[in-house]
């Protein structure tokens, strides 16, 4: 602790370790991708950032950016962003070469400056995968997912009005391995984080919160059956069990829904419906 | 992909069974009869060797169109990539140690399939082979590759099969592990053993094979001939713990922290 800080010092040691002590500004060096349209060819553009509090989020890092961009006359840093807390799956960004950054089961949005350094190189780069291309520097269409859910996502038989919830028994450990699944926020980071750009996470943990409930029991076959077509339609790579996917997903959706969705797979190939 | 990779690999079983065969004996006729045994199925035995060659073919096919197609699906790369250390070495090399154990394969069926059998028998051959230098190279790479790629293949194929679940996830990874030491480790036995010397009577078989008084011709078989007479030389050894580091635990490369 430096001596020109006396007077905050006895108070410092008072207060454990003085985390709050002095909120320094940090410095950054950013290599953002910008392209301009889907066809453009992008590139990295480096921006230096000085004072960059790191209490932000990692999006209000971009909000500051972007701020300063459009004072200077400059066209904002496109990116994706809704909720900011973590749920809504939008804020699809590649990190220093890590989908949604390197800390485990967090959202962009969740990440704060704090966890980087000061001085520090930062590369941002948007997903990247042929089936979700590029819209505008940061932002990639994942309509594909849409596209795969909308393929097996709702249920043509009449469901009538509500059900009382204690007619219809769930297991627990169904319930908690389909609400685990359900988990997903369809945010892509597994795609990103493949290497063969798979989108098998994603579907399985579609595929699973329904095949596991009672309630998704009515065309479980024709449904995986569909979902898969339209995943390999999109043009998603295959999957080779190397469980990057897991590893970078920020809901923790485990590959063992692969599993699932092989076996809710091949059961549906071998059924007559 | 997943079922003709099961199959090979129960191939392979049987395959390392027949071949533990040479080490039953000092003179190689264990073997030898084994192998007189196979070819006396006749026709049947070209059943099951066009069989084993379509499966071969079959997964050689589907790997490379896998990994073809998985190329494509993102043809504009990350500047910097950074994986989270789940990737294994094994997992992200499946297609190279996949074509080494082909090169290896059509290797070893020219040297004990498709090559005139020696008069002395196929267990004298496989010593000779396997006493030579480059013959044990080949085949301590060759196997190595092979267990490489078994130790991510299982559990690769039983998610495919869908037959893993979370409570088996971690036993299944291990059992997969462990045939693949077995299988690797088990095959680069018998090019460690006879390459260093540590067993190799099966001379005796060679001798006692050939007609009385043409027990020249043994030393006639090209290279074969001289580097029985080396591995003679050779005497006893002990297999050096560091050759079987080759073929140790693939795993626990990539793995990083980063801030
Ligand atoms: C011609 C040589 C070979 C090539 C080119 C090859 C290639 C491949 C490739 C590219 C994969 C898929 C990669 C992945 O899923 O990560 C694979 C998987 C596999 N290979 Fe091979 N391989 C060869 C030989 C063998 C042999 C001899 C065996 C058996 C002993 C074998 C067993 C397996 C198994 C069990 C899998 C996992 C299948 C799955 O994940 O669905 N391979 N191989
Ligand atoms: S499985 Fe995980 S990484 Fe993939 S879309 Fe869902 S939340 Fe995102
Ligand atoms: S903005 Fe909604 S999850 Fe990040």
């Amino acid at each position: 602790m430096s001596s020109s800080h006396d007077t905050h010092a006895a108070h410092d040691a008072a207060t454990s370790h003085g985390a709050h002590a002095e909120k320094k500004s940090m410095r950054l060096m950013l290599h953002v991708w910008r392209q301009r349209d889907p066809s453009a060819e992008g590139k990295f553009v480096t921006y230096k950032l000085d004072d960059v509090s790191p209490d932000m989020s990692f999006l209000e890092m971009l909000d500051v950016l972007n701020e300063r961009l459009i004072a200077g006359g400059d066209e904002a840093i496109a990116f994706d962003h809704d909720c900011r807390e973590g749920i809504c799956g939008a804020c699809s960004l590649t990190i220093n070469g890590q989908p949604h950054g390197f800390e485990s089961e967090t959202t962009t949005c969740q990440i704060h400056m704090r966890r980087f350094e000061d001085g520090q190189t930062i590369y941002i780069e948007p997903f990247r995968a042929n089936a979700f291309p590029v819209v505008k520097d940061l932002v990639v269409d994942r309509g594909a997912f849409d596209r795969i859910i909308a393929a097996g996502g709702f249920i043509t038989a009449r469901a009538g009005s509500a059900p009382d919830a204690n007619a219809l028994p769930v297991p627990q450990v169904a319930a908690d391995a389909a609400m685990d699944a359900a988990a997903c926020i369809g945010c892509g980071a597994c795609v990103a984080a493949c290497k063969n750009a798979s989108a098998m996470l994603f579907v399985s943990a579609k595929v699973s919160h329904l095949a596991l409930l009672p309630q998704g029991q009515a065309e479980r076959n024709s449904r995986v059956l569909a979902m898969v077509e339209q995943m390999d339609k999109e043009g998603f790579g295959n999957c080779t069990n190397e469980s990057e996917c897991e590893a970078a997903c920020p809901k923790g959706i485990s590959v063992s829904n692969i599993a699932r969705l092989n076996r809710e797979y091949l059961r549906a190939l071998a059924s007559s419906d | 992909m997943s079922v003709t990779g099961l199959l090979l690999i129960g191939f392979l079983v049987v395959h390392l069974a027949g071949n533990l065969q040479l080490f039953s004996d000092d003179t190689g006729e264990h073997f030898n009869a084994y192998a007189e045994k196979l070819k006396s199925f006749g026709p049947l035995l070209y059943v099951a060797e066009f069989g084993l060659i379509a499966l071969f073919v079959a997964h050689l096919a589907l790997g490379l169109r896998v990994t073809f197609e998985n190329r494509a699906a993102r043809s504009q790369r990350y500047a910097l990539d950074r994986d989270r250390g789940a990737r294994s070495f094994a997992s992200s090399t499946m297609v190279v140690t996949g074509v080494i154990v082909l090169v290896f394969v059509i290797v070893h069926l020219l040297d004990f399939r498709l090559r005139e059998m020696a008069p002395d028998g196929l267990a004298a051959m496989v010593v000779r082979r396997l006493s030579e230098p480059a013959g044990a190279l080949i085949y301590i790479v060759g196997v190595g590759a092979l267990g490489i790629h078994l130790s991510h293949a299982f559990r690769s194929a039983m998610q495919t099969l869908g037959l893993n679940n979370t409570r088996y996830d971690v036993p299944i990874a291990r059992a997969g592990k462990a045939l693949a030491i077995v299988l690797g480790v088990g095959f680069a036995i018998f090019p460690l053993v006879y390459f260093s010397g540590a067993k190799g009577s099966t001379h005796s078989a060679s001798v006692r094979a050939a007609e009385p008084g043409a027990t020249e011709d043994v030393y006639f078989l090209g290279k074969g001939g001289a580097s029985l007479r080396g591995f003679e030389f050779r005497g006893v050894g002990a297999i050096e713990p560091s050759h079987l580091d080759d073929v140790g635990d693939p795993r626990s490369i990539g793995r990083e922290e980063q801030r």
